[in-house]
């Protein structure tokens, strides 16, 4: 560090002799590997254990026993299993539903330059401030069915039984979730709104395209590649919900909001049954994988192509 | 060139610094040597304030030191378990006793405590003889109760019963037509912390006592799983299922915690004429509602059912903590030392000064000593006169089974599930 | 910028969501300046005739300030973390053309769908056998790791934009890797490393799984666990939690009014482009 603090004529002598001929001036492999061995080490190490405890059985107390597939039988056998895998997808589903019309019209409509835009944007941003633990906390203080908002709004919640039914328990999970994130990916449409080429408006304009035509043949087109990286990240969201579960309703009524990750959790650290929790934990990384590789491959990231490339 | 130059030193330079005097500093949080300690872990609340007290208390003559660690209440039990057989197990532990304890006596991870009683008889002697069970497994004592007992008790809003002539209810009968006098009144008779779930089970565990004794959970815990599906269970699922229906708890009640303050407050401002809830709904009101526990807080035992085979004065709830002892402490004998403070005067004077109920037998000598001398003694009166007293349903099973009992039991309750599906559920619960 | 008429549908839509993000918040702000009897007095959306600064005071007392200490740690560290490994790592993605690298890429790319909860039961043998259970080290090695993929993602795109001219010149003035990297490849990767200190400073102080299961005394305790706790301990009170959620947020807060600009670039680098 002192070296390159120091950029002096010795520095580049240095740098010259280490740089023979082909390949000059391209970093080696040891540049990545502290990063990757730490990566390795916190990510994948962990991660391996897992594949390997999803074939045993384990309570955490005596030593672990070699179970063959059985937990991934009981697995497939499990009803509260196969439901909270459709949890999982329902909420996912309703949650990319809602938020992506939400946050594109948000997004295109905050990337205009005027005043109040600005100012809305601003305050529109405030629930990205706080984290999931804090929003979970806050709107479960604000939708309690005797002390919060619904008893102050019958007319719109009835006897306020949110988190007693499925329909509302979901409702809320979704809301709350929705609440939080659309900052989020409403910056993302709005940076991407801003970069679509003015011209193109021009041009629509010229041929009398009004907002509404302009907005679905010239917006929606150019955002596509923001679409695609804004799904990814509500998807890999969705399907990872934890902490809103567990704080707003821990999985109920009955198990009418146990998701597999809330369900991964309850196996290991209620039941201690960590043999079942790992094989959950596998099966979400790979569906996660699944989902992350196909949409790789839609954006084409594998491709290693610059953006600066494709103009 | 030149900015760029120091921007790149600043972001390398500033992110090594402040990596390293963090590092540092959180090095400095980390355990020292533990040479002559013993670790104590406890469920972190209110009550740890008598515990930090007793903790110094033993570290004045001890030459082997206490420690006093707290885990917060919600995850005592999950983090128990995961760290009990890990480098950071404690040497004396907080337990409920029963199913809470079991796993860890099978993994053969507990200290017969039968020794220490030898020695000083005290250990078992001096305290309730019911209360000290639920810390007996297969015929041998693994625990010492610490902190109080918590039996179930029907709490009421004074007021709210002499607006609607109602008087607390002796019967089922009784209840009945008081929940339709109090839903005259535009009052919900009961509420129910149905969001924790365990506040529902309360419901479930005096009923089935009321109507088939305390023998068919007994069997059932014990393996008899078809006991679920006896006529006497049956009985208890209906009466569960009348209450509902007769609109006692409203309609909201899973939306409604007693951990967040809903239930209680609900009762205390006159929203809900009854709760059913453990002896701690006292202090909790005390708490967050001064003038309405001195006032018009009332409570009552749980009303019998007419024609039920269980006595009245039966019991549910938390019998007691327990303190068990971890087989790899490697100092037994300062650990014998500290069980024994739980039955000492200081414990127990301090104790029921926090509200708490120890189930010693010099507990009767300092009733009046109590937070509240007259709840103390109507406890104290009914643990000690109690045929039977059930430890809690999810306490008395193994943990693994708490999960789906509670699934089972809210689903039961709010009528997403039938009494035939309840009984399959509760019959493919892990018995002990 | 195209003339057009006001938008009244726009307009009504932005109210509607202005009302639907406000309200929780109006409702959160007034609860924290009540006292527990006002608050269930009033109902949440009064405004309250009395206000009182008591809940934020005993909230500070009870142990926040410490938790408010030990997530400023954590953040720190992993921002550091984050900061001195993925820029290298990124640069080398970008610029290597060995075979190994693809396959750290590879690896990376994979982190991105590895969810933190997939790894917890293990994560807590491997720390606790690593003598680091209920330490802050503990919680902030993990909370890094599992930033580093979307890092690095980050940063990769950024520094791919860097045409590939101005590397050929420099090498071509016989200038190291060493050199380039921060001659060039920093300097040129600003708003990256500011999106990737923005997300991972995100993601430490809202971490919450790792602290819960690795974690357990109060000493340890960051923010979020100590909302969550509070939730869950007997004898909570609305207006003390929401004070305690006000709390949490205020550093976010403060960085968020004075450097607005440079927090919701980065943020929209998140989105790459």
């Amino acid at each position: 560090m002192t070296r390159t603090a120091t950029p002096s004529a010795a520095d580049g002598t240095f740098d010259k002799a280490d740089s023979p001929g082909i390949g000059a001036g391209r970093p080696g492999f040891l540049w990545a590997a502290p990063a990757a061995v730490f990566f390795a080490l916190f990510a994948i190490v962990p991660l391996i254990m897992v594949a390997v405890l999803s074939f045993a059985r384990w309570d955490g107390l005596s030593s672990p026993e070699f179970a063959g597939l059985d937990n991934w039988k009981l697995l497939f056998d499990d009803p509260v299993m196969i439901k909270s895998l459709w949890l999982s997808v329902l909420l996912t589903v309703l949650g990319v539903l809602v938020q992506t019309p939400l946050s594109i019209l948000l997004g295109v409509w905050a990337a205009g330059h005027q005043r109040n835009r600005a100012v809305l944007s601003a305050i529109y941003f405030v629930p990205m401030l706080l984290s999931v633990a804090a929003v979970s906390v806050l709107w479960r203080a604000v939708l309690d069915p005797n002390f919060g908002v619904p008893a102050q709004a019958t007319w719109l919640f009835g006897d306020g039984n949110l988190f007693g039914t499925q329909a509302g328990a979901i409702g809320v999970l979704v809301f709350v979730s929705t609440w939080q994130f659309t900052p989020l990916h409403t910056l993302i449409y709005q940076g991407a709104a801003r970069a679509v080429p003015q011209v193109l408006y021009q041009a629509a304009q010229i041929d009398g395209a009004g907002t509404v035509r302009q907005f679905v043949h010239i917006t929606l087109p150019q955002l596509r590649n923001s679409i695609i990286t804004s799904m990814i990240l509500m998807v890999v969201g969705g399907l990872t919900t934890f902490d809103t579960v567990l704080i707003l309703t821990q999985g109920g009524p009955g198990s009418d909001t146990t998701i597999s990750a809330y369900y991964m959790y309850q196996k290991a650290f209620k039941s201690f049954d960590y043999g079942s929790a790992s094989a959950i934990a596998l099966l979400l990384v790979l569906v996660s994988t699944l989902i992350s590789l196909i949409v790789v491959r839609l954006s084409g990231y594998d491709k290693m192509r610059s953006t600066m490339e494709g103009l | 060139m030149k900015q760029r130059t120091r921007f790149s030193r600043t972001v390398v330079g500033g992110a090594a610094l402040s990596l390293m005097l963090s590092l540092s500093g959180c090095g400095a949080g980390s355990d020292a040597a533990d040479g002559d300690t013993i670790h104590v872990l406890v469920y972190g609340d209110a009550a740890n304030k008598v515990e930090k007290e007793l903790v110094a208390t033993f570290n004045e003559t001890s030459k082997v030191k206490a420690v006093l660690d707290t885990i917060p209440g919600a995850d005592y039990q999950a983090k128990l378990q995961t760290i009990i057989n890990s480098k950071q197990a404690p040497d004396v532990f907080f337990n409920w006793g029963g199913g809470s304890i079991k796993p860890f006596v099978d993994a053969g991870l507990l200290l017969p405590l039968d020794p220490f009683i030898a020695k000083d008889p005290g250990l078992k002697a001096k305290f309730l003889p019911s209360v000290f069970n639920s810390a007996v497994v297969d015929g041998t004592s693994y625990g010492i109760p610490m902190r109080g007992t918590q039996p179930v008790l029907l709490f009421n809003n004074g007021k709210v019963l002499k607006d609607a002539g109602v008087e607390p209810p002796e019967t089922w009968g009784d209840l009945l037509a008081a929940v339709e006098a109090l839903k005259a009144d535009g009052v919900t008779p009961i509420a129910l912390g149905g969001g924790d779930r365990w506040p529902t089970l309360m419901w479930f565990e005096y009923l089935y006592d009321r109507i088939a004794g305390p023998e068919l959970f007994r069997k059932a815990l014990d393996g008899d799983r078809e006991a679920w599906a006896s006529p006497d269970s049956r009985k208890a699922l209906g009466k569960i299922k009348e209450l509902v229906d007769a609109g006692a708890f409203g309609t909201n009640y899973d939306s409604v915690k007693f951990t967040d303050q809903g239930s209680p407050t609900l009762l205390a401002t006159g929203k809900a004429a009854f709760e059913l809830m453990g002896s701690w709904e006292y202090s909790t009101q005390q708490d967050a509602h001064p003038d309405f526990a001195k006032s018009d807080l009332g409570y009552s035992a749980f009303p019998s059912v007419e024609g039920g085979k269980g006595d009245r004065a039966n019991l549910v709830g938390n019998t007691n903590n327990f303190y068990s002892v971890l087989k790899k402490t490697k100092h037994p004998q300062a650990v014998a030392e500290f069980l024994k403070l739980m039955y000492s005067d200081q414990f127990v004077k301090a104790q029921l000064g926090i509200g708490n109920l120890p189930t010693t037998t010099n507990t009767e000598r300092f009733l009046d000593t109590a937070a509240s001398p007259e709840f103390a003694k109507f406890q104290y009166d009914m643990v000690k006169a109690a045929p039977a007293f059930q430890l809690s349903w999810d306490q008395a099973y193994p943990q693994s089974a708490a999960t789906p009992m509670y699934q089972a039991l809210q689903q039961f309750f709010n009528g997403s599930m039938d009494e035939d599906a309840f009984i399959e559920a509760m019959r493919a619960l892990p018995a002990s | 910028m195209r003339r057009r008429r006001p938008n009244y549908f726009a307009g009504f839509g932005s109210l509607v969501w202005l009302l639907v993000v406000g309200l929780p918040l109006y409702v959160m702000l007034i609860a924290t300046f009540q006292s527990r009897p006002d608050y269930a007095a009033n109902g949440p959306l009064a405004f309250p005739g009395h206000f009182t600064l008591d809940n934020y005071i005993k909230d500070l007392n009870s142990g926040f300030a410490q938790y408010f200490l030990n997530t400023v740690v954590v953040t720190v560290c992993v921002v550091g973390i984050v900061v001195l490994l993925v820029p290298p790592l990124a640069y080398t993605i970008v610029r290597s053309r060995g075979r190994v690298t693809t396959t750290v890429f590879r690896l990376f790319l994979l982190g991105l769908a590895i969810p933190s909860q997939a790894v917890i039961v293990p994560m807590f043998f491997v720390i606790s056998e690593a003598g680091l259970y209920d330490n802050l080290i503990g919680v902030i090695l993990p909370t890094a790791a599992f930033a580093m993929p979307v890092c690095a993602l980050i940063l990769t795109g950024v520094m791919r934009d860097i045409t590939p001219d101005l590397y050929e010149a420099m090498t071509m003035d016989g200038a190291s890797p060493r050199r380039i990297f921060f001659r060039l490849v920093l300097p040129l990767s600003r708003s990256g490393i500011s999106t990737i200190v923005v997300f991972s400073a995100l993601q430490a102080w809202n971490g919450f799984l790792f602290p819960l299961v690795l974690t357990q005394s109060a000493e340890t305790k960051v923010i979020t666990l100590g909302l969550y706790d509070f939730q869950t301990e007997h004898g909570v009170d609305t207006p003390g939690l929401l004070a305690a959620v006000v709390l949490s947020m205020l550093p976010v807060l403060i960085v968020y009014l004075f450097a607005r600009r440079a927090l919701v670039q980065g943020l929209m680098g998140v989105g790459g482009k």
